[in-house]
């Protein structure tokens, strides 16, 4: 082989690298622009304080990025507990020209036809926070089983030997709901001494529970310990409180009512035990940015894991200093940690924790 | 024997009472004699509440076909947000959340006869669709502030003497005198008539217009106060605290023996009603069934005790 051919070799070599390097770039980085595109998001029920935060979340998210320009439009569309009308919103949805629709579904079959036709007109679709069956979409999964399977451990950690507990579980039927209850029972495996005395569905709502817990309590023996599985905490204290009986384990759900209600505990008792667990509401940005991400051409899996926000007693103070009252704990998923969340995904690793709201201030 | 079965045909609420004592039996019994008081208790005091927002609809149910308040759990949250955000936690204007609660009450049970009488829409969708802006109020005034209810306002919503709720000797009290009101007033007896055949009721000279105002006001009134009172039972108002209200408020009424269809009321009925709703649902928790079969066996006691209470002489 002489010099020139060498060289020629050399050269094309180096432009075959080049031209490699340049594609890999493009893939990972460059995105396509979504400056003119329209997400919207389809939710099934607003009256609580949980459902406030989650809209108040996408709103805060999307109106932000419509600002610099990363969307060009985006709408909230609420359907009042009825799967007619969350899948007749779709639909109008999909004919407004939707680019992504994100969907926190009512059932986990029933509006699946919505979204089939979604898919079937080329919008990309989101389920998150509640599941659905539909194979077309991608599926943001709150780890409710992950919820259950904490409180079992703190409980079985805490109560030592044989000890009563009542579970409050909220509305029947739902997939939140039998995903909390299974991940209990499946932690208690571990804790044989710790028994399920008795079990309420609270609706996720503090009055109900309140009734529900008051009823069932005095047919009850003593109670040790209280899983719970969200907005039901209080409710359940105020229950044991009018019915004489010490405040048990009452295993708080970041609403800032209940974590107030865990201070006032602990000032009275040095002592009292518990921590804190939820999903969520800003799951609903998470959403955002994954539908985001989708339509800049980004490769999503198509099911990702979204971990539950606890809260233990070192953290209660500064966690209450920066929950609103009437509010809850809010884990805040920007735009990089949701990308962190769809690396981890394609690479195969676990899902990184949810961020800590304050460890820059620390 | 048939004097008997008249008697009874006269006093249906007499089948929710026996419902609830069943249903409270059986509860005792499956817990091994635990908890028999303090569950009677639990349900007089919870009971209460539907009974105080279900007179409000038996009242409008007695009206006549197709009366109905369905602005009821939004008429509660409402004023339970506004009244106890401007008492702030301050006994001293206890004053000023009682005349909230009388200014949300009074209003919207106006708004809900304006739209059935004046723009003549039936007051299923009105009082649903006023039911709906009161809850959109709510929702924008609850996102400025939540605060705890006064603390004398709490102890009464709490207290109880000798295991009975003071709430509950109230309502007891509120319900003899509605009875009365029912059976020995002219209004009742208008209000009545009008429930029978309001076109008969108005060419017989009674003021149908006044007496119908009348019965949606003050079912809008007595569902302000009962939010005032639940919110200040369970330590402050919120979003989703009488979100079983809109059903529980007609079953109750259904249950204790007042026609659906108007005409015929029972306030006595009321008690039963909710007592026997609140211990069934405490039954079925003790008895510890999975979702599915509690809500099938709900359904199939409710129409137990209907059919029950309702004439079987053929038609």
């Amino acid at each position: 082989m002489n010099v020139p051919q060498v060289k020629c070799v050399a050269t094309m070599v180096a432009a075959v690298l080049l031209i490699a390097a340049g594609l890999t770039h493009a893939g990972a980085a460059e995105q396509k622009s979504t400056a003119h595109m329209k997400i919207a998001l389809s939710n099934f029920y607003a009256g609580n304080s949980w459902r406030q935060a989650l809209l108040k979340s996408w709103s805060d998210t999307a109106s932000q990025a419509m600002k610099d320009h990363i969307i060009g439009e985006t709408k909230i569309v609420n359907a009042d507990n009825s799967a007619i009308q969350q899948s007749s919103q779709i639909e109008s949805l999909i004919v407004e020209g939707y680019n992504a629709i994100v969907v926190d579904p009512i059932s986990t079959t029933a509006i699946n036809g919505a979204m089939e036709d979604a898919c079937n007109a080329g919008v990309i679709v989101v389920v998150f926070n509640e599941t659905a069956t539909v194979s077309c979409a991608y599926h943001i999964i709150t780890d409710y089983v992950e919820d259950g399977r904490l409180q079992a451990k703190f409980l079985g950690e805490h109560l030592k030997g044989p000890a009563n507990i009542l579970e409050i579980r909220g509305v029947a039927g739902t997939s939140a709901d039998v995903d909390m209850h299974n991940g209990l029972a499946d932690g208690l495996k571990t804790y044989p001494n710790i028994k399920i005395v008795g079990a309420v569905y609270g609706n996720w709502t503090q009055t109900v529970a309140q009734k529900e817990v008051a009823g069932i309590l005095p047919s009850l023996p003593p109670v040790q310990g209280v899983a719970t599985q969200g907005g039901d905490g209080w409710g359940a204290y105020q229950a044991f409180n009018a019915a004489g009986r010490p405040a048990p384990i009452i295993v708080m759900g970041n609403r800032q009512d209940e974590l107030a209600l865990w201070k006032t505990l602990v000032e009275k008792d040095p002592n009292y035990q518990t921590f804190s667990v939820s999903s969520t509401p800003s799951s609903s940005e998470v959403a955002f940015w994954v539908a985001q991400q989708i339509l800049a051409g980004r490769h999503v899996p198509k099911t990702m894991n979204l971990p539950v926000t606890t809260i233990y007693k070192n953290d209660l103070d500064a966690w209450l200093k920066i929950t609103p009252v009437g509010s809850l704990a809010l884990t805040l998923f920007d735009q990089s940690w949701t990308e962190t969340l769809i690396e981890a995904a394609n690479t195969g690793k676990p899902a990184p924790d949810a961020p800590s709201p304050f460890l820059s201030a620390q | 024997m048939k004097a008997l079965a008249a008697r009874l045909r006269e006093r249906r609420w007499v089948w929710s009472f026996a419902g609830a004592l069943v249903v409270w039996l059986i509860t005792v019994i499956s817990a091994g004699g635990r908890g028999a008081g303090a569950t009677l208790t639990a349900g007089l005091g919870f009971a209460a509440f539907y009974v105080m927002a279900g007179m409000g609809q038996m009242l409008v149910v007695a009206a006549g076909p197709g009366n109905i308040d369905l602005s009821i759990p939004a008429v509660m949250t409402l004023a339970g947000y506004l009244a106890i955000g401007a008492m702030h936690g301050d006994p001293s204007m206890l004053w000023l959340g009682i005349v909230v609660v009388l200014a949300v009450g009074g209003s919207v049970g106006l708004i809900n006869v304006g739209l059935i009488k004046i723009a003549r829409v039936p007051p299923m969708v009105a009082t649903l669709s006023a039911g709906f802006i009161m809850q959109s109020i709510t929702i924008a005034y609850s996102k400025t502030t939540t605060a705890k209810p006064p603390g004398i306002l709490m102890q009464f919503a709490v207290g109880r003497t000798m295991g009975i709720p003071w709430i509950a000797i109230v309502l007891i009290v509120a319900a003899a005198i509605l009875g009365l009101v029912m059976s020995r007033s002219v209004f009742g007896r208008d209000l009545l008539a009008v429930g029978q055949s309001e076109r008969a009721a108005y060419l017989a000279g009674i003021p149908t217009r006044r007496i119908t105002t009348i019965v949606y006001v003050a079912s809008s009134l007595l569902a302000a106060v009962t939010g005032l009172l639940l919110a200040a039972y369970s330590g402050g108002a919120a979003l989703d605290m009488s979100s079983d209200f809109l059903l529980m408020s007609i079953a109750v009424v259904v249950i204790g023996g007042t026609s659906i269809t108007g005409g015929r009321v029972s306030a006595a009925g009321i008690w039963g009603g909710s007592l026997f709703l609140y211990l069934m649902s405490t039954m079925l928790n003790v008895l510890g069934l999975g979702a599915g079969v509690r809500y099938g066996l709900t359904g199939v006691i409710i129409i137990a005790v209907l059919a029950l209470s309702e004439d079987h002489a053929p038609i």
